[in-house]
């Protein structure tokens, strides 16, 4: 153990595995097909959930963490191409919140983008958002990628418009995951006709990235880890061979195939979320490829959250999961099983003790 | 003599037992009283239920639902355990304490006081239905 | 638990016998509070090993000027550190960046050294013999050319390993130095008598207090490990808890990238972290090259830790109330200063006040063995 003069090369040799630990300098690990221009790097940060406290206070956890995740993408040479921010930047949506955790966003020496977030979203409707941050859905193309992002946690308008007295009590209604008083996120017709109308200008061979905050899936309603027209919006997304859905919401490491469609979720930064099975009273359809993080010591507020970046291969995502007082998990799409799966621990001899949710 | 004194306390037991009996019948509990008692946990369940998800058990605002929606990854059923986070081995209430004093920033509850009952009623009942294992980690 | 009677006297340390497992050869007997040795270690070594391994560990001639041995930084007398300095000093008076780490319960680390860049006690004890700032040698050669050649030390090879000129090789060197060290244990303080013993006046009240403060409000039980049945108060990991890095966190980014840009080895890297300051300040970084490890030094143990001032790895705190302080502003020494973005998650503002600062190190001071208590602590 003397001598770990390594270069990315004989480490991914020695190693057996192909791998973007979570180390820098960051190199893109050379895959075996695809030509070098369709290569490059971009960061995800998510679920910050900047609170309020009062004053000039905010809940030092919270912000602790997007101060890392902001510090560490930072160090990333050579430089991701830009970062996402996946949603949920403020817990009430308050103007301090967004503009606080703007600041600290602001700090990223990369161009950002920014998907929308229910926490964000619930007390002026997104309103403060579009000033600091522009549209809530858009889309852009990148080295040959259509990149998509969707306002996926809007729901349905009696709940939106009428159910509630003001628009504080809504965004606190929202604001409890397992609130029985809470109503399923969904895209909705509008956004998934400006969809159809975006995709049909792309080729068919082009390769989709959509970036979301609810899964586009329908794993667990009662956390809502739901998107109500998830089945449409997939089937809009039917016709390209290589999509891949990245979302937020959940706090935890999440990663799917259905059809042509592969999913996977980032961590927050702020706090980790229990998976479904970890509650007895609950029925849910969560991915049984999914090889879930490592449980949390709470002692270490840092530990089972984190955020991530993406090597794009050929259109295909590659997700280095980087994790604080953890190794990190690197989940690929594996071309010859034609789904994503977790460079180390997919094989379930290679499972260690804290992967055990219950 | 010794024979005689027990025999004769036995027997004034047994004779005040059947009084009693026949007057009471106190150990037979009915199905109302059963849904009545299961009405009153349920009662202390719901305030349960309210602190998990209210700010007033911390300073900062945080409630015990940001962490663990329905008590989820609680597991009230490994309890008493060992606890890395202590040291040592505690029951659930001690851990209670813990998250109140460490993510809450708040101050521990005396472990008799009707707000710990409430808590830990709530994160039984939504565990109801699993095996103990006391002291998995 | 056995607590014979008869072996009170002995030391003033109570033993503990630990059973062992089948097979083995009889265990070294572990003090009061501490965990069974590692497996690596279980097999005590013979005397004359350790014998060897001690005047090994003492000799100075293993360096460029022949004054300067294992002992002169971990000395015996002073709880086998260089106490009071701060960093430690090589040969011509040289100093590193780091302060050294006492040698009393190492056998209980899984890494040596601040940033863990040793797997083993052997390994260890082969970088600062060759390191310039502290025993100065250019390479091996000269120590083993001592222990071939000497009389003494041919003998003592010969004896314990079967082993005599060209055959002696490095190998057995710190074979017999480790085999030394792991005999350097202690437990049976007051608070081991107190907490694993059922003494309850081993503490003071304020010691009492200190120690439930260690447990809650001070947060120091996850790192700093206490268990139900013994205490190593270490978790054997890293943390940034910010110090050292906090003065030059504005240059973080850039040291770092620079300094994985140079790709240096493992005997590189040892070098550079003790003779340059900033570059120490990276800590585990230098080993892992891992984000999370930016800053991050291994939590030493805190037995005895009232002899071995100062304080942290660059002996940056001179007392433990500074340290207690430290940790009291949420991990930096000057409240003022601000957070190093990359402190370590468990490290946070703890509103403390002065008395209940002043019990935590009551507490600490309680966890001197008692073979190690100096005449000023009486």
């Amino acid at each position: 153990m003397n001598d770990f003069r390594l270069n990315r090369r004989d480490f991914i040799k020695r190693a057996g595995v192909a791998t973007a630990a979570a180390a820098f300098p960051l190199s893109v690990v050379e895959l075996a097909f695809g030509a070098a221009q369709d290569k490059f790097t971009f960061a995800h940060i998510s679920d910050a959930h900047i609170q309020h406290v009062k004053g000039t206070e905010f809940v030092r956890n919270w912000d602790r963490g997007l101060i890392r995740a902001v510090a560490e993408a930072n160090l990333l040479t050579p430089k991701p191409d830009f970062v996402m921010f996946g949603g949920d930047l403020a817990q009430l949506g308050t103007k301090e919140e967004l503009d606080h955790g703007a600041e600290m966003l602001s700090r990223l020496r990369h161009k950002t983008y920014c998907v929308m977030g229910e926490h964000d979203y619930y007390l002026d409707l997104g309103e403060y958002w579009s000033k600091l941050f522009g549209p809530h859905y858009y889309s852009f193309d990148h080295k040959g990628v259509h990149f998509v992002v969707l306002n996926s946690i809007l729901t349905y308008d009696e709940w939106t418009y009428n159910r509630w007295p003001t628009a504080r009590q809504r965004m606190l209604e929202m604001a409890g995951l397992d609130n029985p008083n809470g109503s399923p996120f969904m895209v909705g017709e509008k956004q998934r006709e400006w969809l159809r109308a975006d995709l049909a200008r792309v080729a068919k061979t082009t390769p989709i990235v959509l970036f979301s905050h609810s899964p586009i899936q329908k794993l667990y309603k009662g956390w809502n880890f739901w998107t109500e027209d998830a089945e449409q919006v997939q089937a809009l997304l039917k016709p390209f061979p290589t999509v891949t859905v990245i979302y937020g919401h959940v706090h935890q490491i999440q990663y799917n195939q259905v059809g042509n469609i592969t999913f996977h979720s980032v961590m927050a930064t702020a706090w980790p979320w229990p998976y479904p099975q970890s509650y007895a009273q609950a029925e849910h359809a969560m991915p049984k490829l999914t090889v879930p993080m490592n449980r949390a010591d709470p002692f270490f507020e840092r530990d089972a959250t984190g955020w991530q970046f993406i090597d794009m291969d050929t259109g295909r995502v590659m997700m280095d999961y980087n994790l604080y007082n953890n190794t990190s998990r690197v989940v690929a799409y594996n071309p010859a099983t034609r789904q994503p799966e977790d460079r180390v621990y997919q094989d379930p001899s290679k499972r260690i003790p804290p992967q055990d949710h219950y | 003599m010794k024979a005689i004194t027990v025999t004769a306390t036995l027997g004034a037991v047994l004779l005040a037992g059947t009084i009693i009996g026949f007057l009471a019948q106190a150990d037979e509990f009915t199905k109302k009283d059963q849904e009545r008692w299961q009405n009153e946990y349920m009662a202390v369940v719901q305030k349960g239920r309210a602190l998990w998800t209210s700010a007033e058990l911390g300073t900062k605002g945080v409630a015990c639902a940001q962490c663990h929606p329905n008590a989820a990854n609680t597991h009230p059923e490994t309890y008493p355990k060992f606890q890395q986070q202590l040291g040592r081995v505690i029951a659930l209430r001690e851990m209670i304490n813990w998250c109140i004093q460490q993510p809450l920033e708040g101050k521990p509850l005396a472990f008799d006081d009707p707000k710990m009952i409430a808590l830990e009623s709530y994160i039984a009942y939504e565990r109801r239905g699993v095996r103990m294992d006391p002291g998995k980690h | 638990m056995i607590k014979p009677r008869w072996m009170a006297p002995l030391i003033g340390v109570q033993l503990l016998f630990i059973a062992t497992a089948p097979g083995v050869e009889a265990a070294q007997k572990v003090p009061l509070g501490l965990p069974p040795l590692p497996e690596r270690a279980t097999q005590a070594a013979s005397p004359e090993k350790v014998a060897l391994g001690k005047k090994l560990f003492e000799e100075t001639r293993f360096s460029a000027t022949r004054q300067v041995s294992c002992a002169t930084c971990h000395d015996a007398g002073k709880a086998f550190t260089d106490s009071p300095l701060s960093v430690s000093e090589g040969i011509r008076q040289l100093k590193g960046t780091r302060n050294a780490p006492t040698v009393i319960n190492a056998v209980y680390f899984e890494t040596m050294f601040w940033d863990g860049r040793s797997p083993s006690l052997e390994d260890q004890a082969l970088h600062p013999f060759v390191n310039p700032v502290e025993m100065g040698l250019k390479d091996h050669d000269p120590i083993l050319a001592i222990v071939r050649k000497d009389a003494d030390y041919a003998r003592a090879f010969d004896q314990v390993f079967g082993k005599r000129g060209p055959a002696v090789t490095m190998a057995e060197v710190t074979d017999a130095i480790a085999a030394f060290e792991r005999t350097i244990i202690s437990g049976g303080s007051p608070f081991d008598c107190y907490y694993f013993g059922g003494e309850e006046d081993a503490l003071t009240p304020a010691q009492k207090r200190g120690l439930k403060l260690f447990v809650n409000e001070g947060r120091c039980v996850s790192c700093h490990v206490i268990e139900q049945t013994q205490a190593l108060f270490t978790d054997n990991r890293f943390h940034n808890v910010g110090v050292g890095i906090t003065a030059i966190q504005q240059d973080v980014p850039a040291l770092a990238v620079e300094f994985l840009k140079t790709r240096a080895t493992l005997a590189e890297v040892d070098i550079q972290v003790l003779s340059d300051k900033r570059t120490s300040e990276l800590g585990r970084l230098a080993v892992t090259r891992l984000f999370d490890d930016i800053g991050s030094f291994k939590t030493p143990t805190l037995r005895n830790i009232a002899v071995t001032a100062p304080y942290m790895h660059d002996g940056s705190l001179k007392t433990l109330r500074d340290v207690v302080v430290h940790y009291n502003n949420g991990g930096v020494t000057n409240e003022k200063d601000r957070v190093n973005d990359f402190l370590s998650g468990g490290i946070r503002p703890l509103h403390l006040t002065e008395a209940q600062i002043d019990d935590l190190v009551a507490f600490m001071e309680s966890l001197t063995s008692p073979e190690y208590v100096q005449p000023a602590q009486l």
